[in-house]
């Protein structure tokens, strides 16, 4: 499981700082606005299929 | 995901999608921001109202007493 | 104790049978009983809480949140399920994440993502002193975008302005007992505050206005 690699034997886990919460949210934003692209192209293609 | 198994699944009916029609969302939230205005200024305005008051009663007592 | 740079995983130490020992929110408040008993044992016993929860850290929550939290509320369905926001909710109570984190949460990142805002909200709400309160939940009074809520009457449309106005003037929100705020004149008399501006600017007008519109009876 990933949470438990992520604590390890210690049964703790690393604090987050200011700029760890910044990093993620682009991370998170980007894959939001990727998965986004990704369906308005499959969207575009089944109306594409539909048409021929 | 089994904790999303549960009986119902019907919250996908409420569309939280936002500017849809951002002029009608925005004259929506301005709506609710003057009821809130209107709402807090009622409330300090009876707030002032009982100060008053008591002050009045409190003067009315003391000239009785003279 | 926690130490400077670590959490601990879960909530053992947490919830002690023996009490709480750990250092109180800045309102005072002890924050392992914010929430009422039901629902912590709720949360605890949910998989949820229990799969997605465990072992996470302040910027983990970010990814819980854009995940798993697609509405507000305490608990839901006549079953009484837990939300996963008001889980979130339980660990932030946690970790508690420090002013600049939760700023992080509500301006940058609240931005984007409206349910993290709207966590780092009740949040604050819960855990600040009433200064703070209105100060750091105020500026979201102009934010318009809708929210779902999840109860026991089934699913319903609010927005981040109403939940920030509910936070400040209820007493009960998302099955919480909200401790009393200090009122906002209060804390404008001792200057503690300036009073509020709205962004709609000159209200005078504005509410003449309003006034106007309702008279002719088409204000919608």
């Amino acid at each position: 499981l990933q949470h438990q690699r992520a604590t390890g034997h210690t049964g703790q886990v690393k604090k987050a700082t200011v700029e760890d919460v910044r990093k993620r949210i682009d991370i998170l934003w980007e894959r939001v606005q990727e998965e986004k692209k990704e369906e308005t192209v499959d969207l575009g293609k089944r109306l594409e299929v539909r048409k021929e | 995901k089994h904790w999303e198994d549960d009986t119902d699944e019907e919250d996908e009916d409420v569309d939280d999608t936002d500017d849809i029609d951002p002029e009608a969302e925005y004259a929506a939230w301005k709506l609710r921001e003057l009821k809130r205005i209107r709402r807090d200024r009622e409330v300090i305005e009876a707030k002032e109202k009982e100060r008053e008051e008591i002050e009045r009663r409190r003067n009315l007592t003391e000239e009785e007493r003279r | 104790m926690a130490s400077k740079t670590h959490h601990a995983a879960d909530e053992r130490r947490f919830l002690d049978e023996r009490g709480y020992s750990g250092p109180l929110a800045p309102n005072g408040a002890n924050p392992a009983t914010l929430l009422e008993k039901a629902v912590r044992e709720r949360i605890i016993d949910s998989y949820f809480y229990k799969e997605q929860c465990y072992g996470i850290n302040e910027a983990d929550i970010v990814d819980r949140v854009v995940s798993h939290v697609t509405f507000i509320g305490g608990t839901y369905t006549i079953h009484q399920k837990p939300t996963p926001f008001i889980c979130v909710v339980f660990k932030l109570l946690q970790l508690a994440p420090s002013d600049a984190i939760l700023r992080e949460y509500l301006e940058y990142g609240g931005a984007k993502f409206k349910y993290l805002r709207a966590l780092a909200l009740f949040y604050v709400r819960l855990t600040r002193a009433s200064k703070d309160v209105y100060e750091m939940l105020e500026p979201y009074l102009s934010d318009r975008r809708k929210l779902r809520r999840r109860g026991r009457m089934g699913t319903s449309l609010t927005y981040v302005d109403v939940f920030v106005d509910e936070l400040l003037t209820k007493e009960r929100v998302c099955g919480t007992s909200l401790k009393r705020l200090t009122d906002r004149d209060v804390l404008e008399d001792l200057e503690q505050l300036e009073p509020r501006v709205s962004p709609l600017g000159d209200i005078e007008e504005l509410l003449e206005e309003e006034d106007n519109l309702d008279q002719n009876g088409d204000d919608r």
